[in-house]
């Protein structure tokens, strides 16, 4: 019965659900307050993601003839579902849910399921700009991925365990591993906004060319939903960082667990918003060369150096 | 080259009596006939270097129809030709120049002037439903 | 591979104003294009056949309403041409004043709105903040942000509190927004992924430019060599140091780079104009009747050449007003600029050309 419980905690409360979702909410507000710091703008209130949030559910939930309704109810929640399914494994603060060897590649392959689902709802929701955004997200995904998988093995082959958990303890014997693996580093946070379709890598809604997107027909509830499962990822994604290059919650001092790690978890938010004030939009076809020439390279090398130097 | 120079070859080649005005601002308004008008257009990008077209002015006067192509290389030089109402229709100038294609559909579509050989598309600005006259034709103010 | 026809417009976060291009879309590839004008059409040239002169002010202005200033100057002036009035010196001045900032905050409203639409909203903010001080000043000086109503026929009507320290104050603000736009200037030569975005798309050679008669810095960013307010000065551009801005390259990056250029230049005529302004009058008087007579009036508009036709039957009403607005053949290039492109690369191309449509539509 209290394993019921411990368990139902854990899955509704912390690290579940009701973390993730106030932890979406303020990553999003932070992201915002900061880059319209950087635009010289004010930024919103701190409520506003929650406002924003509430006042999308209460609207209009249309899509457009033809579009299948249960797929497009159920893609944001599949997405939603398996980002919460991937926290489970992540070290927060030093709990992790459950742990065994292996668990990086469940996380890495859950992590994968909310960029498929992206692209189905493009094309559940018939439209041409959905359509287009779907195919934009496919090449995208194409592009990015294997990068960003090779880049985040380096710090398992390192520590010679697949476990997250045991790559952070790992990481406290011994040294952070951004600092031993930086192009690692580099690789998994352009890998991530490529995942998070930030600027410069958010070719698939590019409000400019094709609207919004696969989200482009999805009003009310169902954008509300996305918009939290998109959150949720972001803060996942994070805390996945932070885990395998940050050190996750441990400082080689003896600090607070909770404190360093949502410091280091508000680095990693600066890190990628000040990324998005930087750069224009990127073209699909140069993301594409970006991902093959330069960043697949990159991260077999940082594999091969980090082949050699495993203990 | 020189304006002076311009009318000259314009006289020589296509119009010998040909009129000339200036207006206020300094605009050179060359009087043609329309069968005047594309061979003087031709010397004018061939031999005179004039190729830029402003734009082309539709006017119904009530009297006959009016149309002005404004030129500028330098100095603005308008050419002016009389078209009888009831049988508005003068060779298009798109094969010469093809930014003439807006102007000239423009004008078809307010004074109802056919280009000769302008292939037929739809309204520029009109809306789609339009039916009525041509806007600019007198008959539609008097009304 | 199938084709989608995806449509551009009428409504479009790209477009700020309605327009429709059809565009059929072979995967990631623009095979063809349709444009449809004329929504925005509100039938002006008719319009102001039932409106005397002095009316007529007012709903010229409307045409645009970015470049509102010129559209009443090339009017004013070719009224005045008719009537054959001189215009005294210092009107001509403040003339000249208005038209540069209207280049400038134009120009700046259409690079913000370029980097929105490349994915750079920081440019976009960071740029309109600066037309923020433009448009202040505008509104210092007559009164309105957009439509100032400063001219007249005969001269101009600005704010009467307006003196020299009110014109040493904006010289100051002009110098202080300086620095801005030479970063605007670097970021343009020097920001990678800008340059990735605009550079080799949109290509139109000087060839192309003259046959289509493309006007304005379209024009000037593929080497044609003609800008109105140096080879036909008009207001007191004659006495004024022009420098006139050209760039080989014809893409979308060097129209970018002209326009840029063109502000500081617009801002380098400010301070001439504001340290050499004359005293004088600002209106002359004006006679009653237009005699009959027709006149061709040209100026430099930020977007290229504006030229209105006015022909007067001797009543109070103009007899006929045709307008050719500068954007109208930059539109017409749009069939060639879209052929065989990236879709990617559709929001350079039509962020490339500066659009208006409201002047194109009239």
């Amino acid at each position: 019965m209290s394993e019921l419980i411990r368990s139902l905690v854990a899955w509704l409360i912390f690290p579940g659900f009701g973390f993730l979702f106030v932890c979406a909410l303020t990553v999003e507000w932070i992201d915002r307050k900061l880059l319209a710091r950087f635009q010289g703008r004010v930024g919103p209130p701190w409520y506003q993601p929650l406002a924003d949030w509430i006042k999308l559910m209460g609207k209009e939930d249309i899509l457009p003839v033809g579009a299948s309704e249960w797929v497009c109810a159920a893609l944001p929640i599949v997405s939603l579902a398996a980002s919460l399914t991937a926290v489970l494994y992540i070290p927060v603060a030093g709990h992790t849910v459950s742990a065994f060897e292996g668990d990086l590649i469940v996380v890495l392959f859950l992590l994968s399921v909310p960029t498929l689902a992206y692209f189905l709802a493009g094309w559940a929701s018939v439209g041409v700009y959905s359509l287009l955004g779907g195919n934009r997200s496919l090449l995208q995904y194409l592009a990015y991925e294997v990068p960003f998988l090779t880049a985040l093995s380096s710090p398992a082959i390192l520590s010679g365990s697949w476990s997250i958990s045991q790559i952070v303890e790992w990481q406290m014997r011994t040294i952070w591993g951004a600092l031993v693996l930086p192009v690692g580093f580099g690789i998994g946070v352009i890998g991530l906004i490529g995942k998070l379709k930030r600027t410069p890598f958010d070719i698939p809604k590019a409000k400019s060319e094709i609207v919004a997107g696969p989200l482009t027909e999805f009003s009310g509830r169902k954008l509300a939903l996305w918009r939290l499962a998109i959150g949720v990822q972001t803060v996942v994604g994070i805390f996945l960082l932070v885990n395998l290059f940050l050190g996750g919650s441990r400082l080689s001092i003896v600090l607070p667990v909770a404190p360093v790690f949502a410091l280091k978890s508000l680095l990693m938010v600066l890190l990628l918003s000040t990324i998005s004030a930087l750069y224009a939009r990127l073209r699909i076809d140069q993301l594409s060369d970006l991902g093959w020439r330069v960043l697949a390279p990159l991260a077999l090398a940082q594999i091969a150096v980090t082949v050699w130097i495993a203990p | 080259m020189d304006i002076n120079d311009v009318l000259r070859i314009l006289k020589e080649r296509c119009a010998p009596q040909l009129t000339v005005r200036t207006l206020p601002l300094g605009e050179t308004v060359v009087e043609l006939t329309p069968e005047q008008l594309r061979p003087a257009v031709e010397t004018l990008i061939g031999q005179c270097g004039v190729c830029h077209l402003s734009t082309i002015t539709g006017d119904d006067t009530g009297r006959e129809i009016v149309l002005l192509y404004h030129f500028w290389e330098g100095v603005g030089l308008t050419l002016r030709v009389l078209l009888p109402r009831e049988q508005a229709v003068i060779s298009t100038l798109i094969d010469l120049i093809p930014g003439a294609a807006f102007y000239e559909r423009e004008v078809t579509e307010m004074l109802d002037i056919m280009f000769e050989w302008h292939p037929m598309s739809t309204h520029l600005f009109l809306p789609d439903d339009w039916h009525s006259d041509a806007p600019l034709r007198k008959q539609v103010q008097d009304a | 591979m199938p084709k989608t026809v995806v449509p551009i417009g009428p409504q479009h976060p790209l477009l700020k104003e309605p327009l429709s291009f059809l565009l059929t879309v072979e995967g990631e590839r623009v095979v063809d294009s349709s444009l449809r004008l004329g929504y925005v059409y509100r039938g002006i040239e008719r319009l102001c056949q039932d409106r005397n002169y002095t009316q007529n002010l007012h709903l010229f202005e409307r045409v645009c309403g970015i470049c509102s200033y010129v559209h009443t100057l090339v009017y004013c002036q070719g009224v005045e041409a008719l009537l054959g009035l001189q215009v005294p010196l210092r009107a001509q001045y403040l003339r000249v004043l208005m038209c540069e900032l209207e280049r400038i905050h134009s120009h700046l409203l259409w690079l913000g709105v370029l980097a929105e639409n490349m994915g750079l909203t920081t440019i976009f903010m960071y740029a309109w903040r600066e037309r923020e001080t433009v448009l202040d000043i505008m509104e210092e000086l007559s009164g309105g942000r957009v439509t100032h109503a400063a001219n007249v026929i005969g001269g101009v009507r600005l704010n009467p509190k307006v003196d020299q320290t009110t014109f040493d104050q904006i010289a100051a603000r002009l110098r202080g927004m300086v620095a801005q736009v030479e970063e605007f200037q670097d970021m343009v030569l020097n920001e990678r992924t800008l340059q990735a975005r605009t550079q080799g798309v949109g290509l139109l050679s000087a060839e192309q430019i003259r046959r289509y008669c493309v006007v304005g810095p379209t024009a000037r960013a593929s080497g044609v060599d003609v800008d109105l307010r140096r080879d036909a000065p008009y207001a007191a551009y004659d006495r004024l140091n022009v420098r006139v801005i050209t760039h080989q390259a014809g893409d979308v990056w060097a129209r970018t780079l002209v326009r840029v250029q063109e502000v500081l230049v617009s801002m380098q005529v400010c301070q001439q104009v504001l340290s050499e302004m004359p005293a004088g009058p600002l209106t002359v008087k004006v006679p009653r009747r237009v005699p009959t007579g027709e006149v061709v009036s040209r100026a430099e508009a930020p977007r290229g050449e504006l030229i209105y036709y006015l022909r007067s039957d001797g009543s109070d009403k103009p007899a006929r007003v045709h307008i050719r607005t500068p954007t109208l053949p930059s539109l017409a290039t749009m069939g060639e600029q879209l052929r065989n492109i990236n879709t990617a690369d559709v929001s350079a191309v039509l962020s490339g050309v500066d659009l208006c449509i409201a002047c194109a539509d009239r």
